[in-house]
C-alpha cells in the first residue's frame, strides 16, 4: 500500500523539523513494514509537457517515428519508440539534460543530442517508468509513451515542467501489505495517522463530516439476508449529480498513491477507501431500482463485472441484488451494468460492512484480489460505515452543486464489537516483558491510541477502540503488545532466563545420523546431498514401482513431482544420472524422511483417533564408479564401517522378496538385534540404464527409526580379556571351492576346528581363468594362541590340519 | 721392539689419515688389527716372548700405540659418515610441497547440516533438548493449533502442500508444528528446538524455494518474559556472528505469538556499514519471534495463567546461504557434486 505523506500531514501536524525518513524509520520500528520512500518527480527535472505536432515512420526503421514536438518555447525533433505515440497527443518530453531510467531500473542516464538510425534526436517522449512515474501512470504495454492528453487541466500546460503539472510535491511511503494483514485500521491515511500521532506525540486532527440531510422523494429500501455475512449495509440516494473528472487536488491524491482518477463519483468512493480504508460503492440509480437486498449467489449464477470479465458464482458468494438482477459481488466488485457514467443522474452510494471469511472467500475463488476484497479479508469496523458515507456525499454535494440526497439513509445493520472493557493487573506489563513501564507512560500510549484506560486499585479496566476491536485486539497480551511496541523494544532489556540445570534429554534418532554421517563422511570419503521429498510418476515407473503406493500431492508446483517419496533411491539415482559424467566415482548418502501409505502412532490431532501416515528417517548411501562392476561390496563396506562405529554386530540375511530395482542375485537384507532394518543390493542394472546411467550402483539403505529403537536394548560389543603373554602364530588356507559355497559356511566349519583357534580372516577370493569355470578361490588367515603356554609346532600343525581336513570333508574342495 | 711398535704407529697414523673411503678403511682395519693376521695383532703376539720386566714396560707403549690406532680409526669412520650424509642430503631431499599420494578421501557435508549441527550443539549446551516431528503433518497441528484457524488470512502467507485424499493433511509449512505436539507430549515447563524440513507451494527461483530448513525453538516456564526473549535471541546472533553483534525486534504479526516480532542483526559482512548483501541496511533478517499466544498455550494443554513463554525461528536454510555466501538457493536441493564437495 502507498502512502502519501502531505495526505498524512492533512491529519497529524508534522512540523518542518520532522522527516520523512524519521516517520518511516519509527512507523518501522513500531508499527509496519516500510518498504522505502519515493520522493515524488526526483527524475523530473527537464522533463515537460510536450505537444506531438507530427509523428511520422523514421526512414530508417520501421519501429520508430520521427517526431515533432512543441515544447513551449521551441520544437523540436524526437525519435520515438512509442507504440502509441500519434499526433497531437500530450506527452512527457525529456530534453536535453534529463535524467532517465531505462524500464525503471538501474543507472540514470543524462540525454544527450544523438542521431538514431541517421536521424537527428533532441530529447525523448517518455514512458512513465523512465521517468519514476510507474506507479502513477502504469503502462499497459512494454512499448507505451506516458499519454497525459487526458489530465485534468490541460490548459496552457505545453512548455511546462511536468512535475508543476502533476503537482508533485510529496513523499510516498511504500508499505508491505503483508505486515498489515491484522490492523485493518492501517489500510487507509487517516489510521496510519493516528500511529504517526502517538509516535510523534502529536495531535489527531478529528475526522469530521456533516450529517446527511435526507430526501423523501426516492424510496430506498434494503433488505439482508445474513447479518453473519453483512453486519450492516447503509445506502443513500443522490440525485442532481453530473458525472465529469473530478477537481484535480483529488486527482493528484488518487494519483499519488497509484489510483487511477475514472469520473468525479467513482474517485470519491475511491478516494474515502484510501483515506478511511472503508470501501464504498456507487450505483446508477436507474439500473437499480429502489430495493436492494444482499443475498447469496445461485450455484451457477453468471455476472458480468466492471472489468467486463464474465464470473460464475457458487453458493457461497455474497451478491448485491435489486429484485433478481445482480449489481455486485458484495466487497469485491461491482457490475458492469450498474455502475455510474457519464449520464449517470441519480447515484446509490453503499457503505457497507461485509463478513471477511467470506470476502476472502469469494475474492480468492474468484482471482478478484481487489482493492477493496483486500480490506474487507481484515476485518473491518462496522462504524466506518457512517462516516465514510457521510463523507461521500458531502463530496458528492461539493463536486456537483445540484447534488441532494433524496432517499433516507438507510441502515441496516446487526453486529456486536467486543470492545471490552477488559480488566488487566497493573503488573501485567512488567510480568509478560520483564521491565518496569511508568503506568504514566503506559496511560498516555494506550489513551493516544483511543483506548479507553480507567486505572483501578491493582489492575486497569480498558475499553477498546471500535476500529481495533474487530479481532485485532481481543485479550491482554493484545495490550501488552501496544504497550511494548511504543515504549520501544529497543528499550526493553535482553537478559538470559535462568533454569535449572537438568541435563536435556539426547535425541537419539539425531545422535545416530550424526554418527552414520561422521562414518560415511570421514572414514569413507561419502558426500551429503539433501533432495526433494517429491518424485515423478516417470521415476516411479522406470524403477519398476506401483504408483498406487504413493501418496500423492493434492496442489503440486508442478506436476513434474507430484508424490511423496517412499524410499530415498530414486532422487539419488538422479544426483548419479547428472554426476558420474564429471568424476571418476560418486559416493553420495541421503538421510531423510519417507513417506507410508501405511500409519504411524502420530495422532492427527489432540483428540481424534485418526493417525498419520507412517514417516520413518531412513539413511541410503549410494555407490557409483567408472571401473567399478561389482560396488555391492562399496554397499557392504558402507554396512560395516557404520556398525563397527556403532560397536554394535549386524546380520546379513537372503532377502526373500526381490524389489523390481533391486539386482535378485546382488542383494540381501540386513538385520540387527532380531529386526529386519536395511538391505544392501545393487540396481538392477535394466532399471539402472532406463533412468541413464551405464555404471553398476551399489545401494545401502538402513530404517534408522528402526534402528535406534534397536540399538537402544543393545549393549556395546567390546568384550576385553587381557592378552595373552605368550605368542600367537598365523596360517594360511586356500581352498579351491564351488561358487555357492559360502563364506558363512566355510567359517562355521573352520571355527569348529580347534580351541587353539583364536582367529579367522578371509584375506582374498579369487574367481577367473587361472581357475575352473564354477570355482572361486578363497584364502583364510588363521591365528592359533594358548592363553597359558606356548604352543608346540606339533600342536599348530595338528590343528591347522585338521581346519583343512574339516572343511575338506564338509565341501568338495581342493586345499591350495 | 718398543721402536717397532712407534714405527707401526706412525704408518699407521699416516695410513688411515689418507684413507678416503669406506672400504679402504675397513681393509687397512683388517690389516692393522685382523684378528688372525692383524700387523699389530702380530706385533702384539711378540710380546709374550718378553722377559717380565721388559713386558711391564713394552706392554704398557703396546696398549698406548694400540688405543691411538683405534682411535684414529673411530675418527676417520666419523669422518668419512659425514661426509657420505654430507653427500646424501641433498639426494634426499623431498618436495614438502607435494601431497601425500594417494589422497586421503574425506567426504563433505550439506552446508544446511553444518549450521544445524553447529545450532544444535549450541542451544544443548543451553539444557534445550533437540525435538524431530513429522514432515508430512495434520492441517491440525500446522495451522489449527498455533492460532491458525480455518480461513484465516496468515494461511495466504504460507501457500501450502495439501495431500490428495487426505483431507486434514499438509506438508508442514513451519517447524512451529511442534509447538503443541511437544506441549501435549512434553508439558511444561519446556525448553526445545525443532530443525527441520519444511515446505511451501511458491515456484523456486535463485532466491525461493519449495523445500527449505528451519530451526524452531520455544521456551516455557513461569516468569518467562519479553526481556528473555530477547536475551536469548542475543546469545544465539553472538554465537552466530561474533560477540560485538546486534539485535533488533521490529513487529511483525505472527498468529501464534502476541506480541510478535522479527529480528535482525547486524549484517556480518559490512559490520553494519551496509552493502549488498544487507541490501544497504545494515542488518539482516534471521528470525521470527514472539510470546507463545495464550491460544496456543491452551491447545498444548498447558496452564496460560501460570506459564508463560516465548518461540523463534530461524530459516536454517538462509543462514547457510548468508554464511557461505550462496548466490542460488537452488544449488542447495540439486545434489550437485560440483556444489556440494566445497563444504
Amino acid at each position: 500500500m502507498l502512502i502519501s505523506y502531505n495526505w498524512l500531514k492533512k491529519f497529524v501536524n508534522l512540523s518542518d523539523s520532522i522527516t520523512v525518513e524519521e516517520v518511516a524509520a519509527r512507523l518501522k520500528a513500531t508499527t509496519v513494514e516500510v518498504e522505502g520512500t519515493k520522493k515524488q518527480g526526483e527524475l523530473l527535472n527537464n522533463v515537460v509537457v510536450g505537444k506531438v505536432i507530427s509523428a511520422v515512420k523514421h526512414p530508417n526503421a520501421d519501429k520508430l517515428k520521427l517526431c515533432r514536438v512543441d515544447v513551449g518555447n521551441e520544437e523540436l525533433q524526437i525519435v520515438c519508440g512509442g507504440s502509441n505515440v500519434s499526433e497531437g497527443m500530450l506527452a512527457a518530453i525529456g530534453k536535453i539534460g534529463a535524467k532517465v531510467q531505462w524500464h525503471g531500473e538501474g543507472e540514470l542516464i543524462e540525454l544527450a543530442p544523438t542521431k538514431i538510425r541517421g536521424e537527428e534526436s533532441f530529447g525523448m517522449i517518455c514512458a512513465s517508468d523512465e521517468i519514476g512515474l510507474r506507479e502513477m501512470f502504469p503502462a499497459k504495454g512494454e512499448k507505451e509513451i506516458l499519454d497525459l492528453s487526458n489530465l485534468a487541466d490541460k490548459k496552457n500546460i505545453v512548455g511546462v515542467p511536468l512535475a508543476e503539472v502533476l503537482g508533485l510535491n510529496d513523499t510516498i511511503l511504500e508499505i508491505d501489505n503483508k505486515s498489515l494483514s491484522n490492523r485493518p485500521d492501517l489500510w487507509g491515511h487517516y489510521g496510519m495517522a493516528r500511529e504517526v500521532a502517538v509516535l510523534f506525540n502529536r495531535d489527531l486532527k478529528k475526522y469530521e463530516t456533516a450529517k446527511i440531510k435526507p430526501g423523501k422523494d426516492f424510496k430506498l429500501k434494503v433488505e439482508i439476508e445474513d447479518f453473519k455475512l453483512c453486519p450492516r449495509y447503509m445506502a443513500v440516494a443522490v440525485s442532481g449529480i453530473k458525472v465529469g473528472p473530478s477537481p484535480k487536488w483529488l486527482q493528484e491524491k488518487l494519483l499519488a498513491v497509484g489510483s487511477n482518477p475514472i469520473n468525479n463519483i467513482v474517485d470519491i468512493t475511491n478516494y474515502i477507501m484510501l483515506e478511511l480504508g472503508q470501501p464504498l460503492h456507487a450505483f446508477d440509480a436507474a439500473k437499480v431500482g429502489n430495493k436492494i437486498g444482499v443475498r447469496l449467489a445461485k450455484a451457477g449464477e453468471k455476472f458480468v463485472a466492471l472489468d467486463e470479465q464474465e464470473y460464475i458464482l457458487s453458493g457461497s458468494d455474497l451478491m448485491i441484488v435489486s429484485d433478481n438482477k445482480l449489481l455486485g459481488i458484495a466487497g469485491v466488485k461491482g457490475g458492469l451494468e450498474s455502475g455510474t457514467y457519464v449520464d449517470t443522474t441519480t447515484v446509490i452510494f453503499e457503505s457497507a460492512n461485509f463478513s471477511a471469511a467470506g470476502v476472502r472467500k469469494t475474492s480468492t475463488r474468484l482471482g478478484l484480489r481487489t482493492d477493496s476484497a483486500m480490506r474487507y479479508e481484515k476485518n473491518l469496523d462496522p462504524n466506518l460505515c457512517e462516516v465514510a458515507l457521510q463523507r461521500a456525499v458531502e463530496l458528492a454535494l461539493e463536486f456537483c452543486p445540484e447534488a441532494k440526497a433524496v432517499s433516507k439513509v438507510v441502515d441496516e445493520k446487526k453486529f456486536y464489537l467486543a470492545t471490552g472493557p477488559i480488566e488487566l493487573p497493573s503488573d501485567i506489563f512488567a510480568k509478560k516483558l520483564g521491565v518496569d513501564i511508568p503506568q504514566k507512560d503506559i496511560l498516555n500510549i494506550l489513551s493516544r491510541l483511543g483506548f479507553e484506560v480507567k486505572p483501578k486499585k491493582n489492575s486497569f479496566l480498558i475499553t477498546i477502540p471500535t476500529w481495533r476491536a474487530t479481532k485485532d485486539i481481543a485479550i491482554a497480551e493484545d495490550i501488552v503488545e501496544e504497550v511494548a511496541r511504543f515504549y520501544g523494544y529497543e528499550n526493553i532489556p535482553a537478559v538470559l532466563p535462568s533454569f535449572p540445570i537438568n541435563p536435556p534429554e539426547a535425541n537419539e534418532l539425531r545422535n545416530l545420523e550424526r554418527n552414520i554421517g561422521e562414518t560415511l563422511v570421514k572414514n569413507l570419503g561419502y558426500n551429503e546431498v539433501y533432495n526433494y521429498s517429491f518424485v515423478s510418476d516417470i521415476q516411479v515407473g522406470k524403477m519398476g514401482d506401483d504408483l498406487k503406493k504413493y501418496l500423492e500431492l493434492d496442489n503440486p508446483l508442478s506436476k513434474e513431482r507430484p508424490f511423496l517419496r517412499r524410499n530415498l533411491l530414486p532422487n539419488l539415482l538422479e544426483n548419479v544420472e547428472n554426476n558420474i559424467e564429471n568424476y571418476p566415482e560418486v559416493k553420495i548418502f541421503e538421510i531423510g524422511k519417507v513417506f507410508s501409505t501405511k500409519q504411524s502412532g502420530l495422532r492427527l490431532d489432540s483428540n481424534g483417533d485418526s493417525l498419520l501416515p507412517k514417516q520413518d528417517t531412513w539413511l541410503a548411501a549410494m555407490y557409483a564408479g567408472k571401473k567399478d562392476s561389482t560396488p555391492f561390496w562399496q554397499a557392504r563396506r558402507a554396512l560395516e564401517n557404520i556398525f563397527a562405529e556403532l560397536k554394535t554386530e549386524f546380520q546379513i540375511l537372503p532377502a526373500d522378496l526381490v524389489q523390481p530395482w533391486e539386482h535378485p542375485t546382488r542383494l540381501a537384507l540386513v538385520a540387527c538385534g532380531g529386526e529386519t532394518l536395511g538391505v544392501i543390493c545393487e540396481i538392477n542394472p535394466l532399471v539402472a540404464q532406463n533412468l541413464g546411467i551405464e555404471q553398476r550402483v551399489g545401494v545401502l539403505q538402513l530404517n534408522l527409526s528402526l534402528l535406534i529403537q534397536v540399538l537402544s536394548k543393545q549393549k556395546d560389543k567390546t568384550n576385553y580379556k587381557p592378552a595373552s603373554i605368550y605368542p600367537a602364530v598365523t596360517r594360511d588356507l586356500a581352498f579351491l571351492v564351488k561358487k555357492e559355497v559360502t563364506h558363512q559356511q566355510i567359517l562355521k566349519v573352520l571355527n569348529k576346528s580347534s580351541d587353539l583357534l583364536k582367529d579367522v580372516e578371509l584375506f582374498d577370493v579369487y574367481e577367473g581363468n587361472k581357475i575352473g569355470d564354477g570355482y572361486k578361490s578363497m584364502a583364510y588367515r588363521l591365528t592359533y594362541a594358548h592363553s597359558d603356554r606356548t604352543m608346540t609346532a606339533d600342536e599348530i600343525d595338528n590343528a591347522v590340519k585338521k581346519a583343512g581336513g574339516l572343511v575338506k570333508k564338509e565341501f568338495d574342495v581342493e586345499i591350495r | 721392539m718398543q721402536s717397532k711398535f712407534e714405527q707401526l704407529k706412525t704408518e699407521a697414523l699416516l695410513a688411515i689419515k689418507s684413507v678416503s673411503d669406506k672400504i679402504q678403511l675397513e681393509d687397512l682395519e683388517n690389516k692393522l688389527l685382523g684378528r688372525k693376521s692383524g700387523e699389530l695383532t702380530n706385533l702384539m703376539k711378540g710380546l709374550k716372548d718378553l722377559t717380565d720386566d721388559a713386558r711391564k714396560v713394552i706392554g704398557v707403549v703396546a696398549n698406548e700405540v694400540k688405543k691411538d690406532i683405534e682411535m684414529a680409526f673411530a675418527n676417520k669412520k666419523n669422518e668419512l659418515l659425514n661426509l657420505d650424509w654430507a653427500a646424501a642430503v641433498e639426494k634426499e631431499r623431498v618436495d614438502i610441497t607435494q601431497p601425500t599420494l594417494p589422497h586421503s578421501e574425506r567426504g563433505t557435508f550439506h552446508p544446511n547440516t553444518i549450521i544445524q549441527k553447529d545450532l544444535e550443539d549450541f542451544f544443548t549446551s543451553m539444557g534445550f533438548v533437540v525435538l524431530d516431528g513429522p514432515e508430512l503433518e495434520s492441517d491440525f497441528f500446522n495451522f489449527t493449533a498455533v492460532n491458525v484457524p480455518e480461513n484465516h488470512p496468515a494461511r495466504d502467507m504460507q501457500d501450502t502442500f495439501y495431500i490428495k485424499n487426505h483431507p486434514g493433511m499438509v506438508m508442514r509449512t513451519h517447524t512451529s508444528s511442534m509447538q503443541v505436539r511437544s506441549m501435549l507430549k512434553q508439558g511444561a515447563p519446556l525448553r526445545a528446538i525443532v530443525p527441520g524440513k519444511c515446505y511451501r507451494n511458491e515456484a523456486t527461483d535463485p532466491r525461493h524455494e519449495h523445500t527449505f530448513y528451519q530451526l524452531e525453538g520455544f521456551v516455557i516456564d513461569e516468569h518467562i518474559t519479553f526481556a528473555h526473549m530477547k536475551g536469548v535471541l542475543e546469545a544465539v546472533a553472538k554465537h552466530l556472528y561474533g560477540a560485538d553483534t546486534q539485535v533488533r525486534l521490529r513487529p511483525k504479526y505472527y498468529p501464534f505469538v502476541e506480541p510478535g516480532v522479527n529480528g535482525e542483526v547486524t549484517c556480518f559482512i559490512c559490520k553494519g556499514k551496509g552493502c549488498r548483501v544487507c541490501k544497504n541496511t545494515g542488518w539482516l533478517e534471521i528470525f521470527g519471534a514472539g510470546m507463545i499466544h495464550p491460544n496456543v498455550l491452551k491447545e498444548g494443554k498447558v496452564d496460560a495463567g501460570r506459564y508463560q513463554g516465548f518461540a523463534f525461528g530461524l530459516g536454517l536454510t538462509r543462514l547457510a546461504m548468508l554464511k557461505y555466501g550462496i548466490e542460488d538457493i537452488r544449488h542447495l536441493e540439486s545434489g550437485d557434486l560440483k556444489f556440494l564437495k566445497q563444504f
